[in-house]
């Protein structure tokens, strides 16, 4: 194992090596490559300061030396040990604890890893806040499709994944923020950022200047939730009946939270008369746990506006509300891709793994057949889920590119962009040195976590 | 065991008989059909140019006059395409013949159909209301893509169907140009964008993965560092790269997503042919003393093409996608209007306006859907012949 | 009675289409007694199993029919079709328990050998406590004698032998010690020794504690050995049940007389080549050997060498027939693609005619294969898909210049499929088209068609049903005759081996260890290891 794992470990720098040559071949190549004229290209300067300006960032980039030696210029600095040069750019020695320096960014001009230390943690928060979501919610959806293989809850939820997979993230995002995020349509949802500015100063937690206000928040939350959660189990025609009016009440606040000019006729039928056809669908269905979900969020979302509605009191919202607050749309336009797609997966392997002969076997045992699902068949499923996710990993990398340009988050996604669009050299390398390294860590990891899984591999 | 009842069908005439059976899959080849026809007839169909126009007993034809070399050449492919179907060639003759075909009308097309330079598109509307014409025959959509409608005011952003003068059916943006029209037009490059890119990237996949999978080794070794090193770095980041450094012309653009999507099709290959090369069928080639070219071309490669087409299907929805995400990110064609452009443009302007977002958007989603759908059937019409037939 | 089934039918679903699985059959197992059903591939047997437990995949199901009654020991008899799910549940694996074919799919690969024990066991004995019942889960592993049970119960199933997992599957079954014992096909992924270890250890079993046993198999031999009554299936329907002895020796049905008569060992015996004995080989391997470095650690680097075959010396006369037997991983099919330069030989040489073919290079090489030819042992994936079988047999002639055009060739290829007692118009379908032994036939065809004079047949009949198996054995035996050709007979069945081969050698972990003219290895075999695999070949007796 052990072996293996530094195999792997020396097999990455070659790769890494790789891919920023690759880059860097495109960016040197490219019409015009990166010149010093290049990056003042734009600016509105008098011939004498341009000249200047040239000749300073050729000395501070040395753009103007051969391409080659820039590469290995760069690489040399960017690598932890190498040669080490002195004031006059003379080399000076060998040493291995130079330590790595990625350079100054052109744009900015600040060093990168500066600028990396604060971009890339708002791209990872997206990230882990999403992978848990989508492996929650595909496992739910592609378990029970596999179990109920070839009825209607499999047909259904099939085509539905693979429409949701067809859904370019950017048009997701899009619609979002202009129903959701828009004063033309519903303002629940900011459009940018990630934190509003006055919260910077608040207190983390939301804060009530009035205790009765929590208790009542708590105590509708609470009671709601109890409640839809017991009709979750009442006689089918109750409980559709129940679930089915709660969402007509709640199509119409939302139709009447527009905005005076927008309420139209079509939309007072058309918003509660979806929401019913939905919630009567989902409390028709016998997938308990499906339902009880629903049910769930349901009484939660009741009793959270209940209670908004009858809160006297001021209220602070709190950084980490806000946070929250900021997080939902982009988490849910960064996450619905990876769900629909890992459920898919997720049926085929459960597919696959109820129709072997070691469930055969559980069978004939005598087990129930949801002993024989979660405990023999659901953890051999798992074990392709693991390969995946590393490949989750790199698209939901790029996902943030898309997510993050159009909220306006300042994650590396962003960054990435702007990087690109103003041949900013160092950035670019950096970003995808940094991108390369996280991906060939996520296969690492998952090819690690296999070998935990599954005792059949061992790496020797 | 019961014996197989069918009678002489070749292995592909089978599968795709068996995909299409799907209804997903027809609905999926219809709206690929569908835009096919848009493509190719779209300046017959959204064009400010009459179709026909009767001046002092006069007939003229103002959009044939109109018509652009690339016009001509994709009414020339789709002719061509249609009169070869029913021929009885194999598969590669066909694709030369219209190779062939396409590179000679090219080469005519740029060097004599030679539009106006000067394009005034109200023209004749300003002409027709002055009522100098007998009678006039517009297009289904009689505005331009890039038709800002200078002559009506300063009026810009109209919601669909709101203006009761004339008819916007998808309403404009905020330029006053027709977005459905757009649409129209963009949809060439949504379809051309998906053909050639995945071809691109088809024929480096094969050609690299066929030569791992063949020969292993070092070159398996070699060329697997070389797909780990295009699979780790995002491929949108990638993309960005490429376009940022190298323009923005839409065959570059084509080129550039071709030779990012390859390393997908070489792994599936490579693992192909090494599957292979263990068959029987390939072992008993080798044992008839069939040369190279034989085992790897009449034995091999057709048989380790399933998979492969498979992914070329979802990914040309992925070349599709990726278009549309680099003009949305602004790093898109500077001329024509393609869908990711106009959901671009949606989302610069001041105010929301839903129909610049949902059209070009729900054009985007139908089509990457469209082509998951023919994927999705295609496996599994493949699946149980790989397992079967080993 | 302990177990009685009346009129069962089952319906299956597939494509659309209902099909009956299994057709009217009835029969009834008594305590302690052995009952066989036996029958060719896609014949109802296992599926009749599986009705009995109800584990019939409930998407390809369409529905049962008939009676199945069950009487455990001390209890009132019960309807097995009409219990309820939950049961059923008590019934399977506590009353009836079942043993599969695949005993390395057949176990959960990510659980140890004993938690899939104990979990049989805490299911139907829910009142022992914990000790107690890995007290019986290794009471099980000592019964069925694996080796090492106190650290083997610590093991996946991956990390265990095909014969050490059928062991473990017959443990997990008798842990819970039910009245009545599927089997269904449980020896047939298993090498003979190893078979008749497990044979005799359900044997024992069954004496010890009493219980009965539904043995399915395709394998006579296998029933003579251990069944007390036969059952015959075909199609579905059971057409013949009877006293093993009476069946084997007087069968009355005409598909049991068939079946029986198909039996290699009761085939119409060839008169034995005698060699002419100054005759050249044909083929002479010396010092033969096939390696296969075993690459380890940072640097991948050559550690340890597996020896499939490992200094062989061979030869085979001119228009003989030399069986080549062994049991899996023995290095006979290496051997046979080693001779041919499919694999390439690491050492050693191989004269062809006096022609030294390690020696030849690749163009030469490719020039010489129309003399040698090899035919495979999965007719499924021996034909190219994409091709029609014309394709199939004429590009082989094409390449060597064998007929002037593609007319000629297409001629050739008639006489080649009559030769093979095929139709005609075979020429023009697809692979796909055809059943096994159609498709093996075609395989043999295109074997034929470069016109050689040697060909490796690599377990030509092992996936074929007795009855096919026979026809292609004489069809084989008559082109021989015919076309005067030497074959290498690659096989584990013994009784092909008597039936079609002059000569034999006895392959044994990469080496060959006795040769000789069949009839002296089979009835005197000199070296222990060809006695051992002698004696456990099953045999059909009486």
């Amino acid at each position: 194992m052990l072996t293996y794992l530094l195999r792997r470990l020396l097999l990455m720098f070659p790769t890494l090596l790789g891919i920023t040559l690759v880059v860097f071949v495109v960016m040197a190549s490219s019409p015009g490559g990166i010149t010093a004229e290049s990056l003042v290209e734009g600016q509105n300067l008098d011939p004498e300061a341009k000249k200047e300006i040239t000749a300073y960032y050729n000395r501070l980039y040395g753009l103007d030396d051969p391409a080659w030696m820039q590469y290995l210029r760069w690489l040399n600095n960017a690598s932890p040990i190498g040669f080490t040069f002195d004031e006059q750019n003379e080399l000076s020695g060998f040493s291995f604890t130079k330590g790595s320096d990625l350079g100054k960014s052109f744009r900015y001009g600040r060093p990168v890893t500066d600028l990396l230390a604060e971009r890339v943690p708002i791209t990872v928060l997206l990230n882990v806040l999403s992978i848990p979501l989508v492996y929650l919610l595909a496992l739910l959806v592609g378990v029970r499709a596999a179990v109920e293989r070839g009825r209607s809850f499999d047909i259904s939820s099939g085509m539905v994944m693979l429409g949701l997979w067809s859904v370019p993230t950017m048009l997701a995002g899009v619609l979002l923020i202009g129903f959701f995020a828009n004063e033309q349509y519903w303002h629940w949802f900011p459009t940018a950022g990630l934190s509003e500015r006055v919260v910077m100063d608040q207190v983390f937690l939301p804060h009530w200047s009035n205790l009765w206000d929590l208790g009542l928040l708590f105590l509708l939350v609470t009671l709601s939730a109890a409640l839809f959660l017991a009709m979750a189990s009442a006689a089918r025609q109750w409980r559709m009946g129940f679930i089915g009016l709660s969402w007509v009440v709640l199509g119409a606040a939302m139709v009447w939270q527009l905005p005076e000019a927008g309420r139209s006729p079509l939309l007072w039928l058309m918003i509660p008369g979806a929401f019913a056809l939905l919630a009567v669908w989902l409390a028709s269905t016998d997938y308990r746990l499906l339902r009880q979900l629903g049910f769930l969020s349901t009484g939660l979302l009741v009793g959270l506006l209940l209670a908004v509605y009858g809160m006297q009191g001021e209220w602070l919202r709190g950084f980490l509300l806000d946070r929250v607050w900021h997080l939902v749309l982009p988490v849910v336009c960064l996450s619905y891709g990876g769900f629909a797609g890992l459920a898919k997966l997720t049926r085929t392997a459960v597919l696959e793994n109820l129709l072997s002969d070691y469930a055969r076997t559980a069978r004939a045992k005598g087990l129930a057949e949801s002993a024989v699902l979660w405990r023999h068949v659901f953890r051999n499923s798992l074990l392709p889920l693991i390969t995946v996710a590393a490949s989750l990993l790199p698209s939901l990398l790029a996902g943030s590119v898309i997510v993050e340009s159009i909220f306006s988050i300042e994650g590396m996604g962003k960054l990435a962009v702007e990087a690109v669009q103003t041949r900013d050299r160092e950035l670019v390398l950096s970003i995808t040195l940094i991108g390369g390294m996280l991906t060939l860590l996520g296969y690492l990891l998952a090819d690690f976590l296999y070998a935990l899984a599954d005792p059949r591999v061992s790496y020797d | 065991m019961t014996e197989p009842q069918t009678k002489r069908q070749s292995y592909w005439r089978r599968i795709l008989g068996q995909t299409f059976v799907r209804w997903g899959a027809r609905l999926g080849l219809f709206w690929v059909g569908v835009l096919a026809f848009l493509g190719v007839f779209a300046p017959f169909l959204a064009s400010s140019f009459p179709l026909l126009l009767s001046q002092d007993g006069e007939l003229s034809s103002p959009v044939l006059e109109y018509l652009q070399p690339v016009d001509v050449l994709f009414l020339v492919a789709f002719i061509t395409l249609l009169l070869l179907i029913p021929l009885q060639l194999t598969l590669l003759r066909k694709l030369l013949a219209l190779a062939g075909v396409l590179a000679i009308s090219a080469i005519l097309a740029y060097a004599w159909v030679s539009p106006p330079k000067l394009v005034i598109y109200e023209q004749y509307r300003v002409a027709e209301a002055q009522g100098s014409y007998d009678w006039v025959l517009y297009a289904p959509v009689p505005y331009s893509p890039k038709d800002y409608q200078r002559d009506r005011g300063e009026s810009g952003l109209e919601a669909p169907l709101s203006n009761s003068e004339r008819t916007h059916w998808f309403g404009t943006e905020q330029n006053g140009a027709d977005v459905l029209s757009r649409m129209i037009h963009a949809s060439r490059i949504a379809l051309g964008i998906g053909f050639v890119a995945t071809g691109i990237a088809m024929v480096l996949g094969v050609i690299i993965g066929g030569l791992m999978g063949y020969f292993s080794g070092v070159v398996d070794i070699l060329g697997m560092r070389l797909v780990e090193i295009f699979e780790a770095v995002p491929t949108l980041f990638l993309l960005l790269t490429f376009v940022a450094f190298f323009g923005r012309s839409l065959y570059i653009m084509m080129v550039i997503i071709g030779i990012t999507s390859w390393p997908g099709y070489a792994r599936y290959v490579r693992a192909e042919f090494l599957r292979l090369r263990k068959q029987d069928f390939v072992q008993a080639a080798e044992a008839a003393g069939l040369p190279l070219s034989s085992i790897l071309f009449r034995h091999m490669l057709p048989n380790g093409m399933g998979p492969v087409l498979v992914s070329a299907s979802f990914g040309v929805a992925a070349a599709i996608l990726a278009e549309a995400t680099l003009s949305f990110l602004g790093l898109g064609l500077v001329d024509d209007p393609s869908w990711g452009e106009m959901l671009n443009q949606a989302v610069k302007s001041s105010s929301f306006n839903w129909w610049m977002a949902a059209f070009p958007g729900g054009a985007i989603f139908f089509t990457v859907f469209a082509y998951n759908l023919i994927g999705e059937a295609l496996r599994d019409a493949i699946d149980p012949y790989l397992s079967k037939s080993g | 009675m302990l177990l009685s089934v009346k009129n069962l039918h089952t319906w299956f679903r597939h494509q659309g289409r209902t099909i009956k699985a299994v057709d009217d059959v009835s029969f009834e197992i008594d305590r302690g007694e052995t009952f066989c059903l036996v029958g060719e591939s896609g014949s109802g047997k296992s599926i009749t199993a599986l009705s009995i437990m109800r584990l019939l995949p409930g998407t390809n199901l369409d529905r049962h029919d008939g009676e199945i009654r069950f009487q455990a020991q001390g209890e009132a008899s019960v309807g097995l079709t009409s219990l309820s799910e939950a049961e059923m549940r008590q019934v399977r694996g506590g009353q009836i328990a079942m043993i599969f074919q695949e005993p390395m799919s057949s176990l959960n690969p990510v659980f140890t050998i004993g938690e899939q024990i104990l979990e049989a066991v805490q299911l139907h004995f829910p009142e022992l406590s914990e000790e107690d019942a890995w007290a019986r889960v290794m009471l099980a592993l000592r019964e069925v004698q694996l080796p090492d049970p106190e650290t083997r119960v610590q093991s996946y199933p991956h990390q265990l032998s095909g014969g050490q997992r059928q062991r473990v599957m017959i443990a997990m079954a008798m842990a819970c010690e039910p009245d009545l014992l599927i089997a269904d096909e449980p020896t047939t992924a298993l090498d003979v020794t190893v078979q008749r270890e497990i044979l005799r250890l359900m044997k024992a079993l069954q004496q010890r504690t009493g219980m009965a046993i539904l043995f399915i198999t395709h394998d006579f031999g296998v029933v003579s050995e251990i069944a007390d009554r036969v059952g015959v299936m075909q199609k579905g329907k059971l057409v013949e049940v009877g006293q093993t002895e009476q069946l084997i020796r007087r069968p009355q049905h005409s598909y049991s007389k068939a079946l029986i008569a198909a039996l290699p060992e009761n085939l119409a015996r060839h008169a034995p080549h005698t060699p002419v004995s100054d005759a050249e080989p044909l083929i002479r391997l010396r010092q033969f050997q096939i390696h296969f470095p075993v690459r380890k650690g940072l640097f991948r680097r050559e550690v340890d060498r597996v020896r499939a075959v490992d200094g062989v010396d061979l030869e085979i006369p001119r228009g003989q027939i030399l069986a080549l037997v062994g049991e899996s991983g023995s290095g006979k099919t290496t051997l046979g693609r080693g001779i041919l330069r499919l694999t390439e030989p690491t050492g050693g040489q191989v004269d062809f005619d006096n022609t030294d073919i390690t020696q030849l290079d690749r163009r030469q090489l490719r020039r010489f294969r129309r003399h040698m030819q090899i035919i495979f042992q999965d007719p499924i994936s021996s034909l190219n898909p994409r091709l029609s079988i014309a394709g199939i047999i004429t590009e082989p002639m094409k390449v060597h210049g064998i007929g002037e055009n593609q007319e000629q060739r297409l001629e050739i290829a008639r006489d080649l499929l009559a030769q093979v007692q095929m139709e005609e118009d075979a020429l023009w379908r697809y692979p796909h088209e055809f059943s096994g032994g159609q498709r093996q036939r075609i395989g043999i065809a295109r074997a034929l068609s470069l016109n050689p004079s040697f060909i490796v047949c690599d377990e030509i009949t092992s996936a074929l049903d007795v009855s096919v198996q026979a026809e292609i054995l004489r069809m084989l035996l008559d082109l021989r005759a015919e076309r005067g050709l030497t074959l290498l007979f690659i096989t584990h069945n013994i009784g092909v081996v008597e039936y079609v081969s002059d000569r034999t050698a006895v392959m044994y972990q990469g080496r060959i260890v006795e040769q000789g003219p069949t009839a002296d290895i089979i009835n005197r075999p000199q070296e222990q290891y060809t006695q051992q695999l002698i004696a456990a070949v099953p045999r059909v007796r009486f």
